[in-house]
């Protein structure tokens, strides 16, 4: 996984797929969920997502929605509970 | 129910040591299992350690805890003592400290409450604005808590004492609470596991939270006075993977469970991962409540489920309250099929008047409407107009409801309690019509706006988001759009501002207006609409009305 490319990929599918109003400029440190952009059924999206950028399966017992609030805590979730798929 | 218990507490009491209680699942790697007897350890610990912080018999103990084992046997333990606990929503982490201390202070006020219980983890600045006036203490507890080691007098025989209060969301529903004695609660216990032929070979699954009546009375009391197993998680990591409800119910044959509508058509469009060898087969009921009933929602999930060994006929609806306990309607009792489906033309759903019922669906602008079932014994309910009139078969108004488990009162509150309920009857404020003996529950009569089963007041919204100085101030209105994406309503808000303001700005002031709902109500916006000065339209109080700037928006957007 190239994660210097998560960032951005990630970015990008949230403007275009989740918040979905090209006038909100996001960047990796934007609030998501605590701006109200991002509501809590949209959290099993950024989770799938993440999950399949980085080939890890995140246990969301272990995962908190203030984990996700940005692309950086995000992506520093995925380090800190992020697990190898069952083959 | 195995015996005539006068008490929660001597339903607990008397539940098999060994018998297995709460499985708290986490991930796959992180489960708590929790027998009966283990549990009542850890009540009887709750109640000791509430007892050494001075709280007595009577005494309010508001619990402010993450959903857990932890939460759960704290309520029982203040329940163990003769005290009175309430469970609030733990708070997350996008809520506004002031705001959510005000909440906490009005209710623990209202309350008169002894003890504040919170965990480690809780933030320390939400706790910052409590009040010592009225001799509230804030507890820290942890998880683990040791039996006490001398004797505690557990209380066991008062069975019209208030057994617990429940709030509902919002800064409107944290003034309500909702005071049930130990005679109700277990009455609308009995009464309910009657009607869905409750056995002890029964498990409930759950991920509702515990602060809500179908969490707290359904799949926890429930449980607990008929000494049921219980597997449960999170609301959160339910919503995170929502097939894990599904692999949960299979692996541990769970038989039942109730859900709000929305649940049901998320779960069949979006619960899609690893759903192999998922086995649905053991769920004999689940049951739709707390929202109103769409036959999409159900066919949906119905559709997905049979892949995996889902019974059609397993899917049943109920209306339940907290005024009421819980259930007052539930479908399907005594082998009763399905909930009844009726078509309707929806233009006369928009009328005062009798509906005009269809044979079929094929008529344009012909409506399913899904019933919520048959009142259960001891409750009845009936339909007025605005006026109060009687309403008959097939003609909508409000719901009025009398029955034997209704509750004393809002705690503290008798001008609340007076307002809601006349004569025995307690007005729902919720609209619907009875057809064939069965409730049909259309929305709410007010502006109540309902989200995934969570009931947000307008007012709280429109307050929050004219907080921002360049709306203009008081003129915003707030409501409920039902989505058929998702299965339920998501909130939409128009501001009108003081001045002209460009794209960016509107933007801008659409951003915080999200924002400060997300933080002062835990709440997403759906829409944010930003309309220029003299857009609303006012009430002849020149107020803003919210139907009617509601219907000049949706012309609006049509155009």
């Amino acid at each position: 996984m190239d994660k210097s490319a998560l960032g951005p990929e990630l970015l990008d599918y949230i403007s275009r797929e989740i918040v979905r109003q090209p006038s909100i400029e996001l960047t990796l440190d934007s609030p998501l969920i605590s701006s109200g952009l991002v509501d809590s059924f949209a959290l099993l999206d950024l989770l799938l997502k993440v999950e399949e950028m980085a080939n890890l399966r995140i246990p969301a017992g272990k995962v908190q929605p203030e984990d996700m609030d940005t692309v950086t805590l995000i992506l520093r979730t995925v380090e800190r509970v992020g697990k190898p798929k069952a083959s | 129910m195995k015996k005539r218990y006068a008490t929660i507490v001597e339903a607990l009491a008397d539940a098999p040591a060994e018998r297995p209680f709460i499985t708290m699942w986490r991930d796959a790697d992180d489960i708590t299992e929790i027998t009966f007897g283990r549990f009542r350890e850890q009540a009887l610990g709750y109640a000791a350690l509430f007892a050494s912080e001075g709280a007595e018999e009577g005494d309010r103990i508001v619990l402010v805890l993450p959903q857990d084992v932890m939460v759960m046997s704290a309520f029982a333990g203040a329940m163990l003592l003769g005290a009175v606990p309430a469970i609030l929503a733990y708070p997350n982490f996008k809520v506004d400290a002031a705001k959510y201390s005000d909440g906490l202070r009005g209710v623990s006020r209202n309350l008169k409450a002894r003890l504040i219980v919170v965990d480690d983890a809780f933030p320390e600045d939400l706790l910052a604005y409590l009040p010592q006036e009225t001799g509230t203490r804030t507890l820290r507890c942890g998880t683990v808590i040791s039996p006490p080691s001398g004797s505690l007098s557990v209380v066991r025989d008062a069975p019209d004492e208030i057994a617990f209060i429940q709030h509902s969301a919002g800064t409107t529903g944290l003034q309500k609470g909702v005071a049930l004695s130990h005679a109700k609660v277990l009455r609308q216990l009995k009464t309910l596991g009657n009607a869905i032929g409750l056995t002890p070979e029964d498990r409930i699954y759950s991920w509702l939270p515990l602060y809500h009546d179908m969490g707290l009375v359904a799949c926890f009391m429930l449980p607990l006075a008929y000494h049921l197993p219980l597997v449960m998680q999170s609301p959160i990591t339910w919503v995170m993977r929502p097939e894990s409800m599904l692999s949960l119910i299979g692996q541990y044959r769970c038989s039942v469970g109730w859900v709000p509508n929305f649940a049901l058509q998320f779960m069949a469009r979006r619960a899609t991962a690893d759903l192999d060898g998922v086995d649905l087969s053991s769920l004999r009921l689940l049951v739709n409540c707390s929202e109103p009933v769409r036959a999409r929602s159900i066919d949906e999930f119905v559709s997905m489920g049979a892949d995996y060994g889902l019974r059609e006929e397993a899917v049943h609806a109920s209306y339940a309250m907290a005024e009421n306990v819980f259930a007052v309607t539930q479908s399907g009792v005594g082998g009763a099929g399905p909930p009844r489906r009726v078509w309707v033309d929806g233009r006369t759903l928009m009328e005062d008047g009798p509906l005009t019922v269809l044979a079929d669906g094929n008529d344009e602008g012909a409506r399913c409407l899904v019933s919520s079932g048959s009142c259960l014994p001891g409750n009845e309910v009936r339909i007025v107009s605005s006026r109060g009139e009687a309403m008959p078969d097939g003609t909508p108004g409000e719901i009025l409801i009398r029955s034997n488990t209704l509750f004393q009162g809002y705690f503290n509150r008798p001008d609340l309690t007076e307002r809601a309920v006349q004569d025995g009857w307690y007005s729902s404020r919720d609209r619907g019509f009875v057809l064939h003996g069965e409730l049909f529950v259309l929305g709410r009569c007010d502006d109540m706006i309902n989200v995934a089963g969570k009931n947000i007041a307008p007012q709280d919204i429109e307050e929050t988001v004219c907080a921002d100085p360049r709306i203009h101030d008081g003129r915003a209105v707030a409501f409920g759009l039902f989505n058929p994406d998702v299965g339920t309503e998501e909130i939409v808000v128009v501001v009108e501002v003081y001045d002209e303001v460009d794209r960016a700005e509107t933007a801008t002031i659409a951003r915080a207006a999200r924002a400060a709902v997300a933080a002062d109500l835990s709440a997403a916006l759906g829409s944010v609409y930003v309309r220029p000065p003299r857009w609303i339209v006012k009430s002849t109080a020149g107020k803003p009305a919210r139907a009617a700037s509601r219907d000049k928006l949706l012309r609006e957007l049509s155009c």
